[in-house]
């Protein structure tokens, strides 16, 4: 309930909330009080002085700051007061003393406050005639950000918001009085991964972009309305376009998803839209090399080949690899390609049908601000979704939410006061039985005879301490995150990809289940998708057994209706997955493959030889990647910010991203592409093909996934709409016993992979100026690198049963003795070389090269 | 009668008339120009073919601002901007045009540019010879903005 004042500004009364700030009032009835520091986000500080106004008090008529003032039931107050006015043109001309005006090379010139502001309240012309005072113009913070100090006005903003959102104290004002600039602190780096941030907040020019410095004026940008499809949140941005060329991403509000924040990958990582190496016209291998050829030719090609292998070898002879990186229209249109006309069930994408994923991702990014307790499995927000990290530092900050981590790394944070259990690869499902039974014991509720049985034990607390010694976990520990979890009113409960697939994930993934199910917050655990589409190429029925809308493939309503949809029959026979494709195509059992924005041959070299025993292969990229040198036929795709789409986030909220420049060369859009070679494929019995539009392919979409009904490219308007999440099973699931894989003396180390968000894939070295700051190291405990007789920098082998890859190594406390972090998207040393049948739980050895 | 006298006096006034033509070839200078063979003058503050200029000390005055772009009513106005380096600087500051282009056919020469441009570096010149066979020629790139076939006057020293 919001208490109602009235309130008096120029005579006027006006209707208050109470408590809330004067200018926040004023701005609801229409009076615009001019600020430079105050801004909605961050905490009220008064430093800037520009939003001064008169209040009546007892002691008479005083100056006070409109942005720092609640309002008071009955309060008097002047906005036009020849004094206020006065104030306002005074503290306006002080700014300008120093100011240098040169507003003619400014990147925020033509959208910056304080010339608008100038204009508005300025007094029009200057008193002062000295010379300014000169300060560093050209002065970096960091690779990405600029500073010019003598543009500053001191308004502390950025210094704000790295302190509340991001809770890095990284910069801070030095010197006096004229003097004053804004620099880092001694010794510390402005690493922030939302960093970027203050240069949207900054009210002047004085931070500015590094790479898109004085690449545009603001006036003559076209602005699209788009989102970030770097990792699952899908935060929302907005691409500015001139001459048909992407010059700066910016962030867009949007309340539900990224409050009005993007990360430096978001902001920074453009450039490979206008890659010089990205494809741009089609490719066939003619006598052994990829000649170009027309589209015409192509399209002909590759329907035809298609037809004739489903004829010859029939339709399981045909298999598609979608894409977790586009989006919902290509891959269903792929997915719709193969189920209909090719009549295959063979499809999946690398985050398919292999991740124990949730059908309802996370329940939603906005209760991480009001989380009061955080709990990360396998997940690192911090690195895989800054933005919704900003949010969860923000609920342990000004909410006090404690932390529990699993991790198998010490990440970010692990600063924050909580609980970190850093278990070894393989042995993280005994650490959630240990917190089930925990709970179960703290509950007083019975404890299912097969959670015992599992560690050879006849009663809970015998089994607690035995899951405990196989997690190398304290048992007291463990029963206090156990309280805390059945304490909690709003856990934030999430895990991610790294605990959801490879060797024991079934298992670990129901362990961590049962311990949100027994704590009672089955309906909080939540999965972070760190691909921007994985939610939403699920739900285009891109796997092998599922149909648009995540239905069953043996639900025969669902595949009648399908049926009816797309005037064919629908095979019932399931497909086969990500890895089984590869294992038939070596096989010589599948003969042609459709891939589109994957590159198994480059994740995992491994595959290569399949790819190649292949008798047809097309792939649809913007890269020649390894995958794509192998394949018969290569497509030129357009990137996401050259066509239309919508992608799902890992919210399940749809969002459009809409094309916001024209393709290179002759990219067309995956889903046309598709179209076309269905088109030609269907030989005239086209009505199931007439979607001219990617407006007109996602009305089809509506109609194909019951979760998707209702929903429109209109309707989903700017910030997008949330499908609602499925029912979760409140259930404790049996499960197998997990034993960690063996190490041995040949390979004593146990591998961890995870995503970095400074990874150095294709995406991000794409834009030449982070190609420097990409990760490019496997992480070594310092004391297993002394024993290994390895330092900071040295290059080593990293070597496994299935492969080896060559790195240089990063010595880091942060990891687990006895273990060795490759992140993922290393530059020419795919951890994927290294998986063998415990995948991402590898078994290695390292050596000095 | 009277016809004779009128074809005497309009004889006479024809050879009086014919005398202020017969003085003036002997006495004035020709008015008209032998154009293209002769050089055309033009006022001071004629609006010819656009060019860049310089500072007294070889550096670019354009700092590549794109306000000449803004206020052009044709669009006929081209700028990309980078940033300078430090070492090597095109103009003085940190940014300057890293292509500047006019399109003559597009261009009414209204002079906007010049009046828009915070440092004087875009000025319509003196030249006129505006035609060619080849439509690209009318597109004129940097390099042929700084170099025009008739330098304008220096209006103003350094700033």
């Amino acid at each position: 309930m919001t208490d109602w004042i009235t309130i008096t500004i120029d005579g006027k009364e006006i209707q208050a909330k109470a408590g809330e700030l004067l200018t926040d009032a004023a701005a609801r009835a229409g009076i615009h009080i001019p600020v430079f520091c105050s801004h909605p986000k961050l905490d009220p500080l008064g430093a800037c002085r520009m939003c001064l106004v008169e209040s009546e008090g007892p002691r008479g008529r005083a100056l006070i700051t409109a942005c720092t003032t609640p309002v008071v039931a009955g309060g008097v107050y002047h906005y036009q007061s020849p004094r206020a006015v006065d104030a306002r043109q005074g503290t306006l001309e002080l700014i300008l003393i120093n100011h240098p005006l040169d507003c003619p090379i400014c990147d925020k010139g033509g959208e910056c406050p304080l010339q608008n502001q100038t204009l508005e309240h300025g007094p029009g012309k200057s008193q002062f005639w000295e010379e300014k005072v000169h300060k560093a113009k050209n002065y970096p913070l960091s690779d990405l950000i600029v500073l010019d100090q003598e543009r500053c006005i001191l308004c502390w903003r950025c210094i704000r918001y790295l302190q509340e959102w991001e809770d890095k104290p990284q910069l801070g004002l030095f010197h006096r009085g004229g003097e004053t600039v804004i620099d880092r602190f001694p010794d510390t780096e402005l690493d922030a991964y939302t960093s970027g941030s203050i240069i949207d907040l900054c009210p002047v020019g004085a931070l500015t972009n590094r790479l898109a410095r004085f690449s545009y004026r603001p006036w003559e940008l076209e602005k699209t309305d788009s989102i970030c499809t770097h990792c699952g949140q899908g935060c929302n941005l907005r691409v500015d376009v001139r001459t048909h060329r992407v010059r700066r991403h910016v962030a867009r509000e949007n309340m539900a998803v990224n409050d009005e924040w993007i990360c430096d990958k978001g902001r920074f990582a453009t450039g490979f839209s206008s890659h010089p190496e990205r494809l741009t016209e089609p490719l066939m291998r003619v006598d052994g090399q990829l000649q170009p050829v027309s589209w015409s030719e192509a399209v002909k090609v590759v329907a035809e080949t298609l037809k004739r292998i489903a004829r010859q070898h029939g339709p399981q002879a045909v298999g598609a690899i979608g894409s977790a990186k586009v989006s919902n229209e290509a891959n269903y249109l792929l997915a719709k390609f193969m189920r209909a006309l090719v009549g295959t069930n063979n499809l999946d994408f690398r985050e398919g049908s292999a991740l124990r994923a949730p059908d309802g991702g996370l329940p939603a990014l906005a209760d991480a601000r009001e989380a009061d307790l955080i709990v990360l499995m396998g997940c690192d927000p911090a690195e895989e979704a800054p933005v919704l990290a900003t949010f969860l530092k923000r609920a342990a900050i000004r909410r006090g939410a404690r932390m529990v981590i699993v991790h198998p790394r010490a990440i970010e944070f692990t600063r924050y006061p909580g609980l970190h259990f850093q278990p070894a690869p393989g042995s993280e499902t005994a650490l959630f039985d240990a917190l089930t039974l925990a709970t179960r014991m703290a509950r007083g509720e019975p404890i299912p005879d097969w959670l015992p049985a599992l560690y050879g034990a006849g009663n809970a607390e015998e089994a607690l301490a035995a899951a405990a010694g196989v997690a190398d976990a304290d048992p007291a520990a463990i029963r206090t995150a156990a309280e805390w979890l059945l304490a909690a009113q709003r856990p934030f409960l999430a895990y991610g990809p790294d605990y959801a697939w490879g060797y024991g994930s079934d298992a670990l993934v129901a362990a961590l289940r049962n311990w949100a199910v027994a704590a009672g917050h089955a309906d909080r655990l939540g999965f972070l998708h760190t691909q921007a589409n994985a939610q939403g190429a699920a739900d285009m029925g891109m796997l092998p057994d599922r149909l648009p809308g995540r239905r069953p493939l043996s639900d025969d309503e669902a595949r009648r209706h399908l049926e009816s949809l797309w005037h064919t029959q629908l095979s019932a026979q399931p497909g086969l997955g990500y890895g089984a494709m590869l294992a038939a195509a070596e096989q010589g059992e599948l003969k042609a493959l459709y891939i589109m924005a994957a590159d198994p041959a480059g994740e995992k070299p491994a595959d290569a030889a399949a790819l190649e025993a292949l008798e047809f292969l097309v792939v649809q990229d913007l890269f020649l990647t390894e995958t794509a040198r192998r394949a018969h036929v290569v497509l030129p795709a357009a990137s996401y910010v050259e066509s239309a789409g919508t992608f799902t986030n890992t919210e399940r909220r749809v969002q459009r991203a809409p094309q916001a420049v024209r393709p290179v060369g002759k990219a067309v859009a995956d889903w046309l592409i598709l179209m076309h070679i269905a088109r030609f494929y269907a030989a005239g019995q086209t009505a199931a093909w007439d979607t001219p539009s990617v407006e007109a392919v996602f009305a089809e979409i509506a109609r194909a996934a019951p979760s998707y009904a209702g929903l429109s490219w209109e309707n989903l308007g700017h910030l997008g709409q949330s499908y609602s999440r499925p029912a979760t099973d409140a259930a404790l699931t049996p499960h197998e016993a997990v034993a960690p894989p063996p190490t041995d003396a040949a390979y004593p180390f146990r591998l961890v992979v995870g995503n970095l968000l400074w990874d150095d894939g294709t995406v991000f070295a794409a834009t030449p100026a982070m190609a420097g700051l990409g990760h490019k190291a496997a992480w070594l405990h310092p004391q297993d690198a002394a024993a290994l007789g390895l330092q900071e920098g040295d290059r080593a082998e990293i070597r496994s049963s299935a492969g080896r890859i060559e790195v240089p190594v990063h010595l880091d406390a942060s990891i687990r003795p006895g273990t060795v972090f490759v992140p993922y998207s290393l530059k020419n040393a795919p951890v994927g070389a290294l998986f063998d049948r415990f995948g991402p739980r590898t078994a290695v050895a390292i050596a000095r090269v | 009668m009277s016809t004779l006298k009128e074809v005497l006096e309009g004889t006479r006034e024809v050879a009086k008339a014919m005398g202020v033509t017969l003085k003036t070839l002997l006495t004035e200078p020709p008015v008209t120009v032998e154009y293209p063979d002769e050089p055309m003058a033009v006022y001071p503050r004629f609006r010819g073919r656009h060019e860049l200029r310089r500072y007294e000390n070889g550096l670019e005055r354009c700092i590549g601002c794109c306000l000449c772009e803004a206020a052009c009513p044709t669009g006929a106005i081209y700028v990309e901007a980078a940033e300078n380096d430090p070492n090597n600087p095109v103009s003085p500051g940190e940014r300057y045009a890293k292509v500047y282009e006019v399109n003559l056919l597009r261009c009414i020469f209204c002079g906007d540019c010049e009046a828009a441009c915070p440092v004087e570096a875009i000025v319509l010149g003196h030249y006129i010879d505006l035609a060619s066979y080849n439509r690209r020629d009318f597109i004129l790139t940097k390099e042929e903005l700084l170099n025009p076939p008739v330098p304008n006057t220096v209006v103003r020293p350094d700033a």
